[in-house]
């Protein structure tokens, strides 16, 4: 049976048009996606129009508190949307669905971008989706890739999930026990003090390409399943001991040189990647997949990039897909693909009571009505 | 045309309280929703501001809605300060009872 995409086109029309708005962090983006009628396929694919975004940045040691980055997202939006219409140069009427993140994510950020998203609904009529955030990553994953059936590793500040799909849900193979690799992360560059500006993950990122010297840090691998929460405690207090009043130094074992900040960044990332490389090569035997699909945030780290391509490399036909920060990093277009998807399987939101947001949405919570495979 | 925004706020003790923005001026510029003291301290700068509002039926109806905002923020901080300062009385008087053996009578 293939499912039917164009149920729901309206008349005279032969294409669908949806702007997505997402706010669950830090990241407040508006996209708008067009899909033409017919199956989504390499030569039927979603076209982007518009996708603007703007982060909440911290100073250097801070993390980014509800109330303000709620704050931020209720003070931008409105310029967002309006960027994101006038850039994708449509009239705001051909519009056929606005779709927002229901979850999960932080609450009163969430709440600031459904408020913006039922008023629209209200003043211009058009019907509300509501989407989950890490369906919206899967998505348009696939759709800029072309990945068609992957593994999906979806690491980013708030999940660490491995994922794979089977009758019409994405069901989740392995995940974070305690707190997710982008915030164990985040959480270590504001103990070193590092700048938040594009992004923590980034400059660690930056910093690691020059360590040279691997600390042993604690590797937690429960089966399917990893904890970070005893790593990151583990290496704050080995930074705080170099670099608080103690000014202790370490050494290499092997070399006698001195750690630097530099190693523990490349530390921290090599042990946290190596654990996700080695659950991520599970759940391809499990599922018997030889494509995997990196997307969320921490997926536009090259370094995680690399190492899962060298595990990818020894399976037989093995591919890795990943997407640019424009995609990778949380956006309003891959809210505005996946709830389009959703409108044309007859998922809106018939009473503005059902758009109540929810912090904990889990992925295989939502049924899949677009995939018949 | 004039868009004023209200409120009514009912609880088991209070049977209704009503907010509705007084005549004004009004502005974006709440008090009750400005920016953290910690990211300013921190050496964080506000490029986040509210723009200010149009003179049309829907930019003063913002503007309006922020007065009422800061009247209902106001109001529901002196509510659970209200009720944190009834819990640490009460938490006093279980202490006094049991720790300092105060027959409740007195203690009250």
């Amino acid at each position: 049976m293939v499912v039917d995409l164009d149920k729901y086109l309206k008349q005279d029309k032969d294409y669908y048009i949806a702007i997505g708005l997402e706010g669950s962090a830090n990241k407040l983006g508006v996209g708008i996606i067009k899909h033409s009628k017919g199956l989504l396929s390499n030569v039927n694919k979603a076209k982007v129009l518009s996708n603007v975004r703007d982060t909440y940045i911290t100073p250097p040691g801070e993390g980014f508190l509800p109330r303000d980055t709620a704050r931020h997202h209720r003070n931008w939006v409105v310029r967002i949307i309006k960027k994101a219409i006038k850039d994708a140069n449509i009239n705001k009427f051909d519009i056929d669905v606005i779709c927002f993140t229901q979850g999960p994510g932080m609450g009163a950020p969430l709440q600031s971008v459904v408020i913006a998203a039922r008023t629209i609904s209200q003043i211009w009529q058009i019907p509300l989706v509501g989407v989950n955030h890490c369906i919206g990553h899967i998505e348009m994953g696939r759709e800029i890739t072309g990945a068609l059936n992957p593994v999906v590793l979806y690491v980013s500040g708030g999940n660490t999930q491995v994922i794979a799909y089977s009758k019409n849900r994405y069901r989740i193979f392995g995940e974070t026990l305690d707190i997710a690799i982008g915030n164990c992360l985040d959480r270590f560059a504001r103990t070193l003090k590092i700048s938040n500006d594009p992004a923590p993950g980034y400059n660690i990122e930056q910093l690691a390409k020059k360590g040279k010297h691997l600390v042993n840090l604690p590797y937690t691998v429960k089966g399917m399943d990893m904890s970070m929460s005893g790593i990151l405690a583990y290496i704050d207090q080995l930074a705080k001991d170099m670099f608080g009043i103690q000014k202790k130094q370490l050494k290499d074992e092997e070399s006698g040189e001195f750690i630097t900040k530099e190693d523990l960044c490349f530390s921290l990332q090599e042990i946290l990647f190596s654990m996700l490389v080695e659950i991520t090569e599970r759940a391809l035997a499990h599922v018997n997949s030889n494509q995997v699909l990196i997307v969320g945030g921490v997926g536009s780290n090259e370094r995680l990039q690399e190492m899962m391509k060298l595990m990818i490399q020894d399976r037989k036909n093995g591919q890795i897909f990943a997407t640019d920060e424009r995609f990778c990093i949380d956006n309003g277009i891959m809210i505005a693909h996946a709830g389009l998807l959703q409108y044309r399987t007859g998922g809106i939101i018939k009473d503005l009571k059902d758009t109540v947001c929810t912090q904990r949405f889990r992925t295989d919570e939502v049924y899949i009505a677009w995939r018949d495979d | 045309m004039r868009l004023v925004p209200t409120a009514e706020y009912n609880a088991p003790d209070i049977e209704s309280h009503k907010f509705e923005p007084s005549d004004g001026p009004h502005t974006t510029y709440g008090k009750t929703t400005q920016i953290s003291d910690i990211v300013i301290k921190a050496g964080g700068e506000d490029r986040d501001k509210p723009t200010d509002h149009n003179d049309t039926p829907l930019g003063n109806l913002r503007a309006e809605l922020t007065t009422l905002q800061d009247q209902i923020n106001i109001f529901l901080t002196d509510r659970m300060n209200l009720e944190k300062d009834n819990k640490n009385q009460e938490a006093d008087i279980e202490r006094r009872l049991l720790d300092e053996g105060v027959d409740e009578d007195e203690s009250e």
